[in-house]
């Protein structure tokens, strides 16, 4: 009995890769269903262009010159890396629940370091043409100076902005397990960076409770980064705020974990988190 | 022949009963508030900072802009799905074979999306006042008032043509999130129109918003420099453009109603 037991769960273990990549590929067609091409387009080309737009040009009405310009354009072209990672993310959560799959999702046998990296692939890569297509936006439409020697830079910091963002998305999400919808939440981090993570302005022009508040965010770091990196600061600048990408990147990861492991013991005992 | 036993329906009533539906529905899940006055209130506080030190006028701007801002947002996402639910919840046919015409059904939904996101402008207004310190200095705060219930009927005008279209695409929600910036953009929430590339004028003014908000503007903030042409043309066509659309949105659900009697299958999601 307890070799059939064993021989039992060894038959159906699945290894971590095949969960992770069997959620990276199937999650675009159901949990993230509603990403349909258009809708992923329109994030990626559209959404920075008319975001920096609106910015730049209240900064211009505001009577800001071309450094505030300048710093509202890549400020806004890395911000709208939460569209694909916050609010799509974060909308998985509903979509499971909607869907009905969420109580078999939460009885499966499943890797959930797997499930959930494999389900954050597609907004990881979405996130990274989004803030690319920005930073050209910015460049070119902008004013926005980047030389060649701080693209290698630009590039890590982009890349780890978008992980830690999708860290973040992921973290949200296990919020949005316990609650009836995650529309309330995703909108108000969508747009809360804005404010708080000197997006539009330096984070020192805020009170200070309210920019300690900011730096709680991973995007205020991811940002902070991209700023050094364009800005060609020294390596030690630069490396000590991708660690600090880096460490915010491995809290959101940690507690949406957590979360998620709570959330589900929970569901095992009430039976009610998979309500929608 | 049976249109004569027809009990008559009162359109008015009619629109009153939608509208309270409305109400009861956003009571039991008020939810939908939230996502058109996040935006807004965060909007109007970057832009309460950006424009700090630019001249007392510009409190006028951010707190006109983002009040704006939510009733646009309210009337994209809520007028939006004011067919869409019907879709949804399968009761398009039955509503539609009903006595009572449908676009005075779906006026009911339009007009409660307006008060809520006048009650959402309201809220932006609050917030940005609290951190301001104080409220912005209005020449005539009773024409101001006017108008500004004005602006909320052009929003109204271009939330029915909306709803109206929408019924006709499977973008509604593309054209939501992804052309949601775009609207601001182009409407002049926060900035005149006049300092957007020439190119984008004519298109700009075809949505009425852009009209009256111009107008709205000319009467609230002193030295203002919208369209070259003033107060008045600014007022004349909000006024043409939201009769306009009413008669287009008519002409659509009229449209609407034959092809749901005729094919039956709008009701396919």
């Amino acid at each position: 009995m307890l070799a059939h037991a064993g021989t039992y769960r060894t038959e159906n273990r699945v290894s971590f890769w095949r969960t992770f990549w069997s959620n990276a590929v199937i999650a675009p067609r159901t949990t993230l269903g509603f990403m349909r091409i258009d809708f992923v387009l329109g994030t990626i080309f559209i959404i920075p262009l008319m975001q920096m737009v609106f910015f730049v040009f209240v900064v211009q009405v505001s009577g800001g010159g071309p450094s505030e310009i300048a710093f509202t354009a890549l400020g806004n072209a890395v911000s709208t890396v939460t569209y694909s990672s916050i609010f799509s993310v974060c909308q998985t959560t509903d979509s499971e629940k909607q869907q009905g799959t969420m109580e078999h999702l939460l009885v499966s046998p499943a890797n959930r370091l797997a499930l959930y990296f494999g389900r954050g692939l597609l907004p990881i890569l979405i996130s990274l043409a989004t803030v690319s297509v920005g930073i050209a936006y910015a460049t070119f439409l902008f004013g926005v100076a980047i030389p060649l020697s701080a693209v290698p830079t630009l590039a890590v910091s982009v890349v780890l902005t978008a992980f830690a963002m999708v860290g973040f998305g992921l973290l949200l999400g296990g919020v949005a397990l316990y609650l009836r919808t995650s529309i309330i939440l995703g909108n108000i981090f969508l747009f809360i960076g804005l404010l708080l993570s000197g997006v539009n302005f330096p984070t020192s022009q805020l009170p200070p409770v309210v920019a300690w508040i900011g730096y709680g965010f991973p995007l205020t770091w991811g940002l902070a980064a991209i700023r050094a990196s364009v800005a060609g600061d020294p390596w030690g600048t630069i490396g000590l705020l991708w660690g600090l990408v880096v460490a915010s990147a491995i809290a959101s990861f940690g507690c949406a974990i957590g979360l998620w492991e709570y959330f589900e013991r929970r569901a095992l005992a009430t039976g009610s988190i998979a309500k929608f | 022949m049976a249109t004569a036993d027809v009990p008559h329906v009162s359109r008015v009533r009619a629109t009153e009963a939608s509208l309270r539906l409305a109400f009861q529905m956003f009571v039991a899940d008020p939810q939908w508030l939230i996502p058109s006055m996040i935006a807004p209130v965060v909007f109007g506080l970057v832009a309460f900072e950006l424009f700090q030190g630019a001249g007392p006028d510009f409190l006028t701007y951010a707190i006109l802009g983002a009040g704006m801002m939510s009733m646009w947002g309210q009337t994209l996402y809520g007028s939006g799905w004011a067919i869409g639910q019907d879709r949804e919840f399968g009761t398009l046919e039955p509503t539609v074979q009903s006595p009572t015409p449908y676009v005075y059904v779906v006026l009911g939904r339009v007009l409660w999306n307006v008060v809520s996101g006048l009650a959402g402008g309201g809220i932006v207004y609050l917030v940005v006042l609290a951190v301001a310190g104080a409220p912005p200095a209005l020449p005539d705060p009773l024409g101001f008032v006017a108008l500004f219930l004005f602006v909320m009927l052009t929003l109204a005008a271009v939330g029915i043509l909306f709803s109206a279209a929408w019924v006709y695409t499977r973008y509604s929600g593309f054209i939501q999130n992804v052309g949601e910036f775009a609207f601001y953009v182009g409407t002049g929430c926060m900035f005149p129109v006049v300092i957007l590339p020439f190119w984008t004028n004519p298109i700009a003014l075809v949505f009425p918003p852009t009209w009256a908000l111009d107008a709205l503007r000319y009467l609230a903030i002193p030295g203002y420099v919208g369209f070259a042409w003033g107060f008045w043309p600014d007022l004349l066509g909000a006024v043409a453009t939201t009769v306009v659309y009413v008669a287009v949105a008519g002409a659509i659900f009229r449209r609407v109603e034959l092809h749901v009697l005729a094919k039956g299958n709008l009701s396919d999601y």
